[in-house]
C-alpha cells in the first residue's frame, strides 16, 4: 500500500468506563474529522476525556472502559473500533504512531534506547534491522540529536526534552503516517517546547502526516494546529480552524478558556479564572449541556436538553446559546 | 524582609559514570525579598531557581554567602536556633497530589500544626478549630464541606488552596510558591495567582514565585521584582512589566520568544530571539555562561565574565556585556 497522510472521521463515539455507579461516559457521541496531512488540536483540561478520546484512536482505551458506541474510520485501515487482537497490534506502530503523555517516563529504565527500538523492530516483523536504525539515526539527526549516542543512551542519561524526542522517533520509525502526540510539552520548560513544537510540525510537512495533539495549554495548538477543537465533560464542545476559534470563540467555554490564558501584556485584570470547576466522571450531569453549571449564558432548555453539535460553515459549536442568536438573530440580546 | 548575598551552592554528582563532577547551581546570587512584597525567579529547568528557593525555605544548605531574616544573619546562630526563623517561610508545591498525606481528612492536616503552634503560645483547642476555619476561609474554601474530606475527594485546585492554607497555619512571613500553578487546570490557574496577591494584600505576607511560565508571575501583582537566573547567575532583574515589555539581556529574550503565540488574537514579536543551541550545563565557561547559545556573542564573551549591572535609562540590571533592547514578546493584534 503506498502510505500518505490518512484521513480520519470519528463519528457518533461514545466510550464509557465501568463504576461502582454504573457505565459513565468519558467521551460522549463525539464526531470529529481529521483531514488527510493536517494537524489537529484537542484542549481540554483534566477530566474532559481528551486522553480517552486521543486512545480510541488506537481503541485502546482499557478496562474497566470500553468503546460502547460509535466508529474511528481510518482510510486504507477500516474502523478501528472493530479491530482485535492481532488486527490490532499490527496497525499500532505501522499505521498510527502514539507518543504518550509523560514520554518522559515511558521509556524502560534498564535498556538502551537502542535495544528498545530492536524490540520494536522485531514485535513488527521488520527484516531489514540495520535499515530500522539507519532511519531512526536519520529521524533523531533531523530533530537534532546525535543518534548513535542517543540509541547508545539510558533514558536517564537524556534530558527531557531529548526522551521526548526519542518517543517522537519511536512514533514515525515504522513509517506510520497517522501520529497522535498527547501532551507531547507537558513538564518542559519553554524553550524546550518551543524547540519541540517546531520540531512537530517540520516533521509533520516533511514526512507527510496527520497529526493529532491533545493538550491542556491551549498555547501549544495555536502554535502548531490548523484546526482546534474543544473537549468539556466528554463532550467536543467547539472546533474550526485554529485562528478563528482564538479571534472569535463562540461557545461561553472557549471564551472563559481563553479569557484565563495569563497574558505577557495588556490589563491583568482582563483575564479571569472561570468560576465553579471542571466535572469529574461521577459528576458529569447525566441530561443537559455539560457546561451549564460554569455558563453565564445559562437558559431553561440548558438544564434539559444537551445541545447538538451544529454546523455554521466551518465551525461547530454546541450551545443553545450560539443556536439561538444565530437562528434568531433579532433575540441576540436577550441571553448575551 | 529577607536578604541573600552572595549565595553559592555546588552539588556533588554521585554514581559510578559521574562520580566526583561538580555541578555549580548557583554562583553568588544577591537578592533581596521585601516585607509583603512579590519577588519571582524565571529560568529553564536545571538553572538553579529551585534550589535558591528551597535555601530560602531552609530545606536546603548553602556552601557561601549570607542569608539574613529581618536583620538577623543565619550564619551567626546555631542550626537550632534558625528554626524559628525558617519556620515563618513556608514553600508551596508544585504537586498538589503528593503535597498532603491521603490517609489524613483536611481537618487532621491542619490540626498538627495548629496544634504545636497552639501550645507555643498557650492557646486551647477550641482556638484550633477556630483557626483551621478561618485558614481555609482565607483561601476561599468552605470549612464545613471540606474539613472531613480527604484529600482525594478535593480537586487539584482545593487541593492547592488546602496546602496553601496549611502554610498559613504557622503565621509566614513568606509563601515560596515553586511553580505553584503548573499543575492546576488553566480555567483555574488564575483563581490561585489571584489568592496569593490577595493574601499579600490582606496578611502582608511577602510571595516568592519560582516560574518557567512567565506571564503567570505577573498576576501576584504588578509591584513585583522578577529575577532571570541562568546556570545560577543571575543575567537580569528588575521590576516584572519592564523585564517582560523591555528586557535588555538575550537570555531573557529567548525565554520570551519561546512563549506561544495565540495567532489569532496576537502578533509575534519583530525580533525573537533563538538560542543557537541547547542548554549543556556540564561545559565550564570562562567567559559569559550564555555565550555558547548567544546568537550576538563577540569575541569579548568568550574570555570575561559579565556581572550585573544598572543599565543606563531604565530600572533593570542585567549582566551582559552588550545590553541592548528587543521586541520580543507577542503582543495583542489591534481591532481585538
Amino acid at each position: 500500500m503506498a502510505k500518505q497522510a490518512p484521513g480520519v472521521r470519528i463519528d457518533g463515539l461514545t466510550v464509557v468506563y465501568k463504576t461502582p455507579a454504573g457505565e459513565l461516559p468519558a467521551v460522549r457521541d463525539v464526531s470529529l474529522e481529521l483531514k488527510p496531512g493536517t494537524i489537529t488540536g484537542i484542549v481540554g483540561e483534566s477530566g474532559s476525556g481528551k486522553s480517552t478520546m486521543a486512545l480510541s484512536l488506537l481503541n485502546a482505551v482499557q478496562p474497566p472502559g470500553r468503546i460502547q458506541h460509535g466508529s474511528v474510520e481510518i482510510d486504507g485501515l477500516g474502523d478501528v473500533a472493530k479491530f482485535r487482537g492481532e488486527e490490532l497490534r499490527k496497525a499500532r506502530g505501522r499505521h498510527i504512531g502514539y507518543v504518550f503523555q509523560a514520554a518522559q517516563n515511558s521509556l524502560n529504565p534498564l535498556k538502551t534506547v537502542g535495544k528498545q527500538l530492536l524490540d520494536l523492530g522485531r514485535s513488527h516483523g521488520v527484516e531489514d534491522l540495520r535499515a530500522l536504525v539507519r532511519e531512526a539515526k536519520d529521524l533523531l539527526g533531523r530533530m537534532g540529536l546525535d543518534g548513535a549516542r542517543v540509541l547508545d543512551s539510558h533514558q536517564h542519561e537524556l534530558s527531557g526534552g531529548m526522551r521526548q524526542r526519542v518517543g517522537i522517533m519511536l512514533a514515525l520509525v515504522l513509517n506510520a503516517h497517522l501520529v497522535v502526540l498527547d501532551e507531547p510539552t507537558t513538564a518542559l520548560d519553554m524553550i524546550t517546547q518551543s524547540n519541540i513544537l517546531k520540531i512537530v510540525r517540520e516533521v509533520h510537512a516533511e514526512r507527510g502526516l496527520t497529526t493529532l495533539v491533545i493538550t491542556h495549554d491551549i498555547g501549544v495548538v495555536a502554535e502548531v494546529a490548523d484546526r482546534l477543537a474543544v473537549m468539556y465533560g466528554g463532550r467536543l464542545v467547539e472546533q474550526g480552524p485554529t485562528r478563528e476559534v482564538l479571534a472569535d470563540p463562540q461557545h461561553p467555554y472557549t471564551r472563559g478558556l481563553i479569557r484565563a490564558i495569563p497574558r505577557l501584556v495588556g490589563d491583568i485584570n482582563e483575564a479571569q479564572a472561570l468560576p465553579g470547576r471542571p466535572p469529574t466522571l461521577a459528576t458529569v450531569p447525566k441530561e443537559g449541556c455539560v457546561f451549564r453549571e460554569r455558563c453565564p449564558l445559562r437558559m431553561d432548555v440548558c438544564d434539559t436538553v444537551d445541545p447538538a453539535a451544529q454546523a455554521y460553515g466551518e465551525r461547530i459549536v454546541a450551545c443553545h446559546a450560539v443556536d439561538s442568536a444565530v437562528k434568531v438573530p433579532s433575540r441576540e440580546g436577550e441571553h448575551a | 524582609m529577607i536578604t541573600g548575598k552572595g549565595i553559592t551552592k555546588t552539588f556533588k554528582q554521585r554514581g559510578s559514570v559521574l562520580a566526583g563532577r561538580e555541578v555549580q547551581a548557583l554562583r553568588g546570587v544577591d537578592f533581596e525579598i521585601p516585607k509583603g512584597g512579590a519577588v519571582s525567579f524565571i529560568g529553564e529547568s536545571g538553572c538553579g531557581k529551585t534550589t535558591l528557593g528551597r535555601i530560602i525555605a531552609g530545606l536546603e544548605t548553602y556552601d557561601g554567602g549570607e542569608i539574613g531574616i529581618n536583620g538577623t544573619l543565619m550564619s551567626s546562630l546555631k542550626q537550632k536556633q534558625r528554626q524559628p526563623y525558617f519556620r515563618r517561610i513556608q514553600m508551596i508545591h508544585q504537586d498538589p497530589y503528593s503535597a498532603l498525606n491521603p490517609t489524613r481528612t483536611i481537618h487532621q492536616t491542619l490540626y498538627a500544626p495548629l496544634k504545636l503552634r497552639a501550645k507555643q503560645t498557650g492557646r486551647d483547642e477550641k482556638w484550633i478549630d477556630e483557626r483551621a476555619a478561618e485558614v481555609l476561609s482565607l483561601v476561599g474554601l468552605d470549612p464545613g464541606s471540606v474539613l472531613s474530606r480527604y484529600p482525594h475527594q478535593l480537586s487539584g485546585g482545593m487541593r492547592q488552596r488546602v496546602v496553601i492554607a496549611r502554610a498559613l497555619t504557622v503565621d509566614p512571613e513568606v509563601l515560596v510558591a515553586d511553580e505553584a500553578v503548573s499543575m492546576i487546570d488553566v480555567s483555574l490557574r488564575l483563581g490561585i495567582l489571584a489568592l496569593l496577591k490577595d493574601l499579600r494584600e490582606r496578611l502582608g505576607v511577602s510571595v516568592l514565585f519560582i516560574t518557567h511560565d512567565v506571564a503567570t508571575s505577573r498576576y501576584i501583582g504588578d509591584d513585583g521584582e522578577m529575577y532571570v537566573i541562568y546556570r545560577g547567575q543571575v543575567v537580569e532583574r528588575g521590576p516584572v512589566d519592564t523585564v517582560i515589555a523591555d528586557p535588555v539581556h538575550p537570555y531573557t529574550q529567548s525565554l520570551l520568544s519561546a512563549i506561544p503565540v495565540l495567532h489569532g488574537l496576537e502578533e509575534p514579536g519583530a525580533q525573537p530571539v533563538v538560542p543557537v543551541e541547547a542548554m549543556d550545563g556540564s561545559q565550564e565557561a570562562q567567559g559569559c555562561l550564555f555565550a555558547s547559545r548567544c546568537p550576538f556573542r563577540q569575541d569579548r564573551c568568550e574570555t570575561e565574565r559579565p556581572v550585573l549591572q544598572v543599565t543606563e535609562g531604565a530600572p533593570q540590571e542585567h549582566a551582559c556585556f552588550y545590553p541592548e533592547r528587543r521586541d520580543v514578546i507577542a503582543r495583542p493584534m489591534s481591532g481585538v
